[in-house]
């Protein structure tokens, strides 16, 4: 699908919002009837640890919005400089309207402002950047503000082990402009909607609208609780997405800009967990020291969320020094969708992790 | 690749968190081990995948017993697509 490439745009700077709640595995010991030693196992193999979850009435645009307005705290990007506002998201405010334009009011951008969401998950932070690229690059704007970050806790029945432990909430802001000096990227994304049930939560929107009946809690074979209004995972099926799709676009990306596996410094891939992220880096033969891999077991599966997470987590002092670092993005998962782009980057004019104060 | 029943059962413990390679044999039934869950089905999946180059669905692990019945139907496999 869409390869790409662009000469004119870049980032200047992220920062991602994590809530100030943290959820452990140890501390969940009722969700795996007290099984220590499974518990024990899920947390050495998957890297289950630790998860930041939202409390209730907080959402991700609350979250998205504390990363905006560091963001602006901290460099040249101001509330009169935006042109346009991205938000990726699954877990909108409302369904109407979009989170961008309730952060545009919020944030109190300027009028001229193009602003719209874009729904879509893991790989949804690839996608709004390669949105916010295009834009810049046709010249219709300069500085494009991508927001993506989703609340998955609150879509997870919290006694299903399927998922419930897995997922964490975050939101993230991204400065991303027309560039100074020549600054090369790649972008390739796919889509495989045969697979759109495999991560789904079945009711609740138009086609199953929620009812008493999509409300009811059923449990499947393996003691899982959840409702048609909550998020299902074929695991599985994901797992087995994740180890071969994944490989190929990484392969396919780097023939495309016909650059070697040895010259990309990191490969940041969707946080999903330290078990596939092992499991990819392995088929691609990169060395773990360059695949980012700790953010999630610090904070979760953020789904759109977790590959600037990972970026502000693990990169921060490289990427903000002036050495031109090439990173390798790349997000899959729900649609079932992916996206993979190959980025320039140096200079950053912030590049954090920001824990968000619900009381401020 | 080499395609030999020891091999395999090294392939096999390696693959699952905390299962003592010295502790199973070509007649153990894999499916009665402690560490036997839905994440040691993928486990095993992804190393037949890996090492193998033999793609099997999660359902198939559920029709053998022994190490050595999922070692012959992962040969039969190889064989037949070289």
């Amino acid at each position: 699908m869409p390869n790409c490439s662009f000469k004119n745009s870049q980032i200047r700077g992220l920062v991602t919002c994590v809530p100030s709640e943290e959820k452990r595995i140890e501390d969940e010991l009722d969700l795996f009837d007290g099984n220590l030693k499974q518990v024990t196992r899920l947390k050495k193999t998957i890297g289950l640890d630790r998860r930041r979850v939202v409390g209730d009435g907080e959402t991700t645009a609350d979250l998205c919005e504390s990363a905006a307005l560091r963001l602006f705290s901290q460099t040249d990007l101001n509330k009169e400089s935006v042109e346009a506002l991205i938000f990726v998201t699954q877990t909108p405010d409302y369904s109407q309207p979009c989170n961008a334009a309730v952060l545009h009011g919020r944030l109190g951008l300027k009028k001229s402002v193009a602003a719209f969401d874009v729904n879509l998950g893991c790989s949804g932070y690839v996608y709004g950047l390669w949105l916010a690229y295009m834009m810049i690059e046709s010249g219709s704007c300069r500085n494009v503000l991508l927001l993506a970050g989703d609340t998955i806790s609150r879509v997870v029945h919290p006694k299903d082990r399927t998922v419930a432990p897995l997922f964490g909430d975050g939101g993230s802001a991204t400065w991303i402009t027309r560039s100074s000096e020549e600054s090369v990227s790649w972008f390739d994304l796919g889509t495989d909607g045969v697979g759109y049930d495999k991560l789904i939560i079945p009711a609740g929107g138009f086609r199953a609208p929620s009812s008493s009946k999509s409300k009811t809690e059923i449990t499947d074979q393996e003691g899982n609780v959840r409702t048609a209004e909550s998020l299902h995972m074929d695991g599985a099926e994901i797992f087995n997405f994740s180890i071969s799709e994944e490989p190929s676009a990484v392969r396919e990306l780097l023939d495309f800009a016909k650059i070697d596996q040895e010259e990309i410094d990191y490969f940041v891939f969707h946080q999903a967990n330290r078990y596939i992220l092992k499991n990819i880096a392995k088929r691609l033969e990169i060395p773990d020291s360059k695949v980012p891999m700790q953010t999630v077991e610090r904070f979760g599966n953020q789904s759109s969320a977790s590959i600037p997470s990972a970026i502000c987590g693990e990169l921060r002092t490289i990427l903000k020094s002036k050495k031109k670092t090439k990173v390798f993005i790349s997000g899959f998962g729900v649609g079932l969708s992916w996206g993979s782009a190959i980025l320039e980057i140096s200079n950053l004019g912030i590049c954090e992790i920001i824990e968000r104060d619900r009381f401020n | 690749m080499k395609m030999n029943l020891s091999n395999f059962i090294e392939n096999f413990a390696e693959a699952i968190e905390d299962l003592d390679e010295n502790t199973i044999n070509p007649n153990t039934q894999y499916r009665k081990l402690e560490q036997w869950d839905s994440l040691a089905v993928l486990s095993v999946l992804s190393m037949i995948d890996l090492e193998y180059g033999i793609r099997l669905k999660a359902e198939v692990l559920r029709t053998t017993a022994t190490i050595e019945d999922l070692f012959a139907l992962v040969h039969s496999k190889n064989s037949n697509n070289p």
